[in-house]
């Protein structure tokens, strides 16, 4: 195991040198790209990514450009879990039989994938790596939506949401489904390390991912990647909108440890209202009338009671 | 460091078990597979071998066939050597990143265990899953019997991770025919296997943490058609003479000859037909027995499927006057494969062989030598009267009605 | 980059970052790294801005915000401190400046056009009331 990068403050922190390279193609003020950051300069060792298809993929790596400083590879939609799990498998055959050409060098595996890879069509690679204990990292790109196709619902698309699958119109609201606990799901795979992360509190992110890279086995991460072109807000806004995310608890930051232990790790000091957070965005306008407006009080009420929740699994350890 | 094994000279393995000895001989650094009918017992011998300290690379059973090649794809690039096992509808899954493995030029010999694609739902051999695959940019090798499947994989893994070719190689042999049919099978020590092949040579690896590398870019309307142009290349101009020299070299090792185009009686052949599999095995019995009833019958059993050896199709059938295609996959709204590849092979040449197209043995359904028999005398009866003289596709070993088209 | 012929690039539309051989590129800094021409690092988006982040380091506490929230890496920081801004990657998102805690603003968005010398001519005082906490939330 090699050792864990130093990192006390944020001036520590900017002395890093990025290994992901700017003109990408990603929007002005994508969150996917300051995720990937904090992922990156989490470690300085040796890295091997794999991106499944998306906005990051698609936006990093056009030819003849790549964005990348460390070896990355992409495959399709749904299985950039697996590609990073087949070359960790041939990391151990190397290893193994001798034939690593740098030996005394540890990579870190690591995968990215949105929302839509991961809770949709990517769903049973990534449960076939974790089932299998792959010494990987999973990062999860959640900006609730197929954002590199144009804004269609995917199922960790919250409700209320207006996506172009799941539009708000006359008699509609809307997405009508909840979105999909993927943490709980990951969890219950007994990975050894799973976390919701938002890039905005970027030292309990950062905290978080080097104590996934420490572990061994399969972490997921769940990074909340606030999307300035879908959720409709101004690019300047990512991080203010990534705060009202994680003040109002619609993005708890948490962490399950084996499986079990839940440890919440943020507490905002002053909760601010749901409606805030949803009255930032163009996505949730329409909940702003007459006719929707239960949906805002659901929501609280959702939020709450989710909060609730997570703060009596941390209490039960169970 | 693997155990070995030591082989009796000729031993009796059915192609599964031929196919599971030869990864392990090769030394797979990794092996990432879904179990499927028939190919299951090639990863249950593999596992077998691992379990019990014959192999040292790992070996990854995945969720589902498009996970196992997603594997594969990850390791090969990663950098080292990579084989993989599988049938029909777990290929049928796969073939989305089939296109991925060879689009970005990296070495993996899958071993297909030919099998019907439902539906109807069906376990048994026919070449529905090859010809699934014969646009997806692989090499493809055909086996006739258990020691084919067996030879087949060592040029497979030599031509596949040649620097020149760079190109995933499928290995066919016919569900339960070959797979299930245990036959003698002249092995070689673990040594010799792998000497053969050698030591994989890296290329591009991701695990060379010195030099970075990105894979699977995007390539849109400015750069896709010249990739793909490349790729094209390497598959029509490197391979074949690749897959000739280590059809030498085995040759050399192992008293064993192998052609791009196989061919039976074919030097003064007037009538022949063309097969792949288990088939051609028969197909040169009757076509002896014809010779017997005065008949200058032949056979021609492709070898080697892609590339199309268009230019050794063309010279072995230059004196043929009558053809019979024989594909084992329903064709669905076309003459079948075999007969539009040869056809096109033939089309600009002097040759002005009859050809006609039999579909025969779907789902497994048996090819006997009488269907030969007829096949050969309709053959003959073309050949004299220099056009068809019979509708140009037919259904053969079918129940109902005679079934034929054009 | 050249648009080469089918012949004229590596096989399997695979990209080398790196010109040559690189160690540790975890801890070398931009400017010591044999970027190749595939590295988008060669590359520019400068075109891509209709305003620009001016950076006043009158006001900079090197608190490293910008630097943490750029979303491409267009924030210069060595040695712990803020040094200025990367115009070729910088996309002209306004991150920067949001999330910028002095009073005034240790940088501010321009017209693209905009002369910095009279940018930073006419850079607005410290305000009385202090936001120096949090960013706006607009």
């Amino acid at each position: 195991m090699s050792e864990i990068k130093k990192i006390k403050n944020l001036k520590d922190f900017s002395t890093s040198a990025d290994r992901f390279e700017g003109a990408n193609l990603l929007c002005p003020g994508c969150a996917h790209s300051i995720i990937v950051r904090e992922v990156l300069n989490a470690t300085n060792d040796d890295l091997i990514l794999a991106a499944s298809t998306g906005c990051l993929e698609v936006c990093t790596a056009v030819y003849p450009y790549t964005s990348w400083d460390a070896s990355w590879i992409h495959i399709g939609f749904e299985n950039g879990s697996s590609a990073v799990a087949g070359a960790e498998a041939m990391y151990k055959a190397l290893k193994t039989k001798g034939r690593l050409k740098q030996p005394d060098r540890t990579p870190k595996f690591v995968a990215f994938g949105g929302d839509g890879a991961t809770y949709d069509i990517g769903f049973q690679w990534i449960s076939g790596c974790f089932e299998r204990g792959h010494n990987m990292m999973y990062v999860c790109l959640d900006n609730e939506v197929y954002a590199n196709t144009g804004g269609q619902r995917s199922s960790s698309t919250p409700i209320g949401a207006s996506a172009t699958t799941t539009p708000a119109g006359r008699i509609s609201y809307g997405e009508k489904r909840n979105k999909k606990d993927m943490m709980a799901i990951m969890a219950a795979h007994g990975a050894p390390y799973v976390a919701q992360v938002a890039p905005n509190k970027w030292k309990d992110m950062v905290a978080k991912i080097q104590k996934g890279f420490a572990a061994e086995g399969p972490v997921y991460i769940n990074a909340m990647s606030a999307c300035t072109t879908e959720w409709k807000f101004a690019p300047e806004d990512t991080i203010s909108i990534s705060d009202l995310a994680t003040d109002s608890l619609v993005f708890p930051l948490y962490e399950i440890i084996d499986g079990t232990q839940l440890n919440i790790t943020y507490r905002p000091k002053n909760i601010i209202p749901v409606r805030d957070y949803l009255g930032a965005q163009g996505r949730f306008k329409h909940l702003f009338t007459k006719q929707n407006e239960y949906l805002i009080d659901e929501w609280q009420t959702r939020i709450d009671a989710k909060w609730e929740y997570l703060q009596r699994r941390e209490e039960a350890s169970v | 460091m693997a155990d070995t094994i030591e082989l009796r000279d000729i031993e009796v393995w059915d192609g599964n078990m031929a196919a599971s000895h030869a990864l392990r001989q090769v030394q797979v650094d990794v092996v990432a597979a879904y179990p499927i009918t028939p190919s299951t017992p090639i990863v249950e011998g593999y596992a077998g071998f691992k379990a019990n300290g014959y192999v040292d690379g790992e070996f990854v059973m995945t969720e589902s066939e498009h996970g196992a090649m997603s594997c594969c794809i990850g390791a090969a690039a990663a950098g080292g050597r990579v084989a993989t096992a599988t049938s029909s509808q777990g290929f049928a899954l796969m073939l989305e990143t089939l296109y991925s493995a060879s689009g970005m030029r990296l070495p993996i010999v899958l071993n297909l265990v030919n099998r019907a694609i439902g539906a109807p739902l069906n376990v048994n051999g026919d070449h529905s899953d090859m010809y699934m695959g014969r646009d997806s940019g692989w090499i493809q090798f055909g086996a006739y019997s258990p020691q084919e499947a067996y030879d087949l994989n060592f040029i497979a893994f030599k031509v596949s991770e040649d620097h020149d070719v760079r190109l995933p190689a499928i290995v066919n042999q016919d569900g339960f025919m070959t797979s299930h049919t245990a036959q003698g099978v002249h092995t070689l020590s673990d040594e010799a296997a792998f000497n053969f092949v050698g030591e994989y040579k890296p290329m591009n690896d991701m695990l060379d943490l010195d030099h970075p590398v990105t894979h699977g870019v995007q390539t849109e309307e400015d750069w896709h058609f010249e990739h793909k142009a490349r790729q094209q290349h390497a598959l029509m101009t490197a391979v074949i003479p690749k897959i000739e020299a280590a059809f030498d070299e085995f040759e050399k090792l192992t008293g064993r000859k192998y052609n791009i185009v196989e061919s039976y009686s074919m030097d003064d052949a007037e009538v022949a037909v063309i097969c792949m599999g288990t088939s051609v095995e028969t197909a040169r019995e009757v076509a002896e027995e014809m010779r017997a009833n005065g008949v200058k019958a032949g056979v021609v059993g492709i070898r080697v499927f892609r590339p199309w050896p268009l230019e050794q199709i063309a010279a072995v059938l230059k004196n043929v006057k009558a053809v019979g295609l024989l594909d084992r996959s329903s064709p669905h709204g076309a003459m079948g494969a075999l007969y539009n590849e040869v056809a096109g092979s033939l089309f600009n040449t002097d040759t002005k062989a009859v050809l006609t197209n039999y579909i025969y043995g779907l789902g497994g359904r048996d090819l006997t030598k009488a269907h030969l028999v007829s096949i050969f005398t309709e053959l003959k009866a073309n050949a004299d009267a220099g056009k068809p003289t019979t509708p140009l596709q037919q259904y053969i070993g079918l129940r109902g009605p005679k079934l034929s088209f054009f | 980059m050249e648009k080469k012929g089918w012949d004229g690039f590596e096989i399997g539309a695979m990209l080398r970052t790196f010109d040559g051989a690189v160690q540790d590129i975890a801890t070398t800094l931009p400017e010591n790294r044999p970027y190749s021409q595939s590295s988008s690092f060669t590359a520019s988006v400068a075109d891509w801005r209709i305003e620009k982040p001016l950076f006043n380091k009158d006001y900079c506490i090197d608190c490293q915000f910008c630097w943490i929230y750029c979303p491409d890496m267009s924030i210069i920081s060595r040695d712990k401190k803020m040094v200025g801004i990367d115009f070729d990657h910088c996309k002209g998102c306004g991150i920067c400046v949001q999330v910028c805690p002095t009073n005034p603003k240790s940088l501010l968005m321009f017209p693209e056009q905009k002369d910095e010398e009279a940018a930073l001519a006419e850079w607005p005082k410290k305000e009385k009331k202090d936001q120096s906490e949090e960013p706006k939330e607009d």
